[in-house]
């Protein structure tokens, strides 16, 4: 103890006596991020946008998915349907085989389609006919007690309407208004698009699978890629919005064309056109600017008795990278392409069109009599990064994505066991993490909710506009 | 896009006639030896770039390295070898299952053997306006498949993943 009881010695205090002596208290890393972020128990933390209502007027993936990011943070998000038919996106499922019932208490042999999936989870669903005068105002209602809207309907519909942000704003100046679209004003402001569509119009599948040097063509990504992405970059201008509005007190207006989002997942395309003239050409599994970085097809499944064709034929790839000389040396010894290390040494030289045909030819060549497992752990062996590429089932099973929680069982409240990965594959939040609490839930299931819990409509109007199919 | 192999072998008395199609996807830069998927008769071609740079030409006595993938007759109303057919065209091993329904697939149960929602028709809500609460009460809904759900439980059928 000191002499002057009023000083306070380090070495008095209870705890660690020297920095060094801190640092070693400090649980492990790995057992600090498991604490800090504590996959599973998400319900017990509060969320990032409690307080924030989102009207959703949405349809198809692209603007549904910029509301769900917003639901699955917290928000109190409304989605608007076609009453009894709800979101044309519910009646689509992969090859016609997976549905979930019912859609609605009039439709009792109709389900929502899988293709619904992950753009409108936690939201509550109603139903209105923007048509009918007395649903506008309604409408109205909902907007004086709303932060935001994002809607998809062709420009200037809901302007037709009275519903756009001009007259919205008037109401709310609060109010942040979102159209997503195809493309906006100018030229093609009438034209529609889909995902098919922006990956096609913006050059991304110009540029996506092999040259037809190598038998490849123009390629769309079998996921809707641009849908799923737009909506992430809306979700990203609707947060600036509010963090604009705390500031200032006003909304705005966000208009967002889906066929500038693969433009802006072009990279350098664009700006090496304007420096050099050059248009980008596809490259596929292999990369233009690192060599060998790529993908190679061996010669042997890894499940050559699976009763799934997707294991039995198609588990034969393996990611590759080794464009460090070191790395690149080591590939070619451990494959017998010495010749090739002392063609292309450099990384320069590999790197050029011509070089990496003959590489990864060797490189499959060499992969041709070995299976994915084979190939993958020599390379790992030999310090060369390669990955097996997995399919849906083989993520399901990994281990990395269970333990991290990104795959995982919900027992949603409606329609039963569910895996999904949804929000939870969005990044860890220690504070206030994402969660997903449903699914989806059937056309108009949160009706009486809405109109009467929320607006005070009586339940005697709301049993009426019903009849009416008003909702 | 797509090149073909128009059969016209003398069979029983009468040309084969079936077009054989070249998927570009297999065929685009091939080299080898296919079937008819009608006669059989085994012919070389060489494809570069989807161009027919040789072939077709018979070589009778050779195995076929590969089959064409789809085949039809048009002169026979449009009869067709569709893709899978065994001995005539390739298997067709692009499906996400063994075994493709193409229709509506009716589950009471998730993979790993617990209640999922997935066969119609469904119980209605019993709410206004087709409002419906957030619990699907099973064993008040569905009683039967609350029972099988019992005996998989008891049967050790249900996993944690």
């Amino acid at each position: 103890m000191a002499k002057d009881p009023r000083v306070t010695r380090i070495e008095d205090l209870p705890g660690p006596k020297s920095k060094g002596e801190m640092d070693e208290s400090k649980m492990p890393y790995e057992e600090y991020c498991k604490k800090l972020f504590d996959v599973g128990n998400e319900h017990t933390k509060p969320t990032a946008l409690k307080g924030i209502r989102w009207l959703s007027c949405t349809m198809y993936i692209f603007t549904p998915h910029s509301v769900a990011n917003l639901a699955e943070l917290g928000a109190e998000c409304i989605k608007i349907e076609m009453s009894r038919m709800g979101d044309a996106m519910r009646h689509t499922s992969p090859f016609n085989e997976a549905y979930l019932y019912p859609l609605h208490d009039t439709r009792p042999m109709t389900g929502t389609g899988l293709g619904f999936t992950n753009a409108n989870p936690n939201k509550y669903f109603m139903t209105m006919d923007y048509h009918i005068p007395e649903m506008v105002e309604q409408f109205y209602g909902l907007v004086k007690k709303s932060d935001g809207l994002t809607e998809l309907y062709r420009p200037g519909t809901l302007d037709k309407w009275k519903m756009s942000y001009r007259y919205l704003s008037e109401m709310n100046p609060r109010f942040i208004y979102v159209w997503g679209g195809g493309f906006g004003y100018g030229p093609k402001i009438f034209g529609g698009s889909y995902d098919i569509l922006g990956q096609a119009h913006a050059g991304l599948a110009s540029i996506t699978g092999m040259h037809e040097y190598m038998g490849g063509h123009a390629t769309k990504c079998t996921n809707w890629v641009i849908d799923w992405q737009s909506g992430n970059m809306i979700t990203t201008a609707i947060l600036a919005a509010i963090h604009h509005r705390r500031k200032t007190g006003l909304g705005t207006m966000i208009e967002f064309s889906q066929v500038q989002v693969p433009t802006r997942m072009l990279g350098h395309t664009t700006t090496m056109y304007g420096k050099f003239g050059i248009v980008r050409q596809r490259w596929g599994n292999w990369d233009t600017q690192l060599a060998a970085h790529g993908i190679i097809l061996c010669g042997k499944s890894d499940f050559p008795d699976a009763d799934n064709p997707q294991d039995k034929f198609c588990a034969r790839y393996v990611m590759v990278s080794a464009f460090q000389d070191a790395d690149f040396k080591e590939l070619c010894a451990i494959t017998g392409m010495n010749n090739l290390y002392d063609k292309y040494k450099a990384h320069k030289d590999r790197v050029e069109g011509e070089a990496q045909v003959e590489i990864y030819t060797a490189l499959e060549k060499w992969a041709a009599d070995k299976s994915r497992s084979q190939v993958a752990k020599i390379l790992q062996d030999a310090g060369i990064l390669a990955e097996p590429v997995r399919n849906d089932r083989e993520v399901y099973e990994s281990p990395h994505y269970r333990e991290r929680g990104t795959v995982r069982w919900l027992d949603d409240p409606l329609f039963g066991d569910m895996v999904l990965h949804s929000g939870y594959s969005c990044g860890h939040m220690e504070k206030t993490p994402r969660r997903t609490n449903w699914h989806w839930r059937p056309v108009g299931a949160d009706n009486k909710k809405i109109y009467h819990d929320m607006l005070g409509v009586p339940l005697t109007k709301i049993k009426e506009w019903y009849d009416k199919a008003w909702i | 896009m797509c090149d073909i192999i128009w059969c016209k072998k003398e069979v029983t008395g009468k040309p084969c006639d079936t077009i054989n199609y070249l998927d570009p996807y297999c065929f685009w830069n091939w080299e080898g030896t296919i079937n008819c998927a009608e006669c059989g008769t085994v012919y070389y071609i060489h494809m570069i770039q989807g161009f027919m740079y040789q072939g077709p030409d018979e070589r009778p006595g050779e195995k076929p390295d590969t089959m064409p993938l789809y085949a039809d007759k048009p002169f026979d109303g449009y009869s067709n070898y569709r893709p899978g057919v065994e001995g005539r065209t390739r298997p067709y091993e692009c499906k996400p299952r063994s075994v493709l329904l193409g229709v509506a697939d009716m589950v009471k149960f998730s993979i790993r053997g617990r209640p999922v929602r997935g066969w119609r028709p469904q119980p209605p809500s019993a709410g206004l306006a087709g409002s419906f609460g957030f619990n699907w009460d099973i064993q008040k809904l569905t009683p039967e498949v609350w029972e099988e759900y019992q005996q998989k439980l008891a049967a050790g059928q249900v996993k944690d993943w």
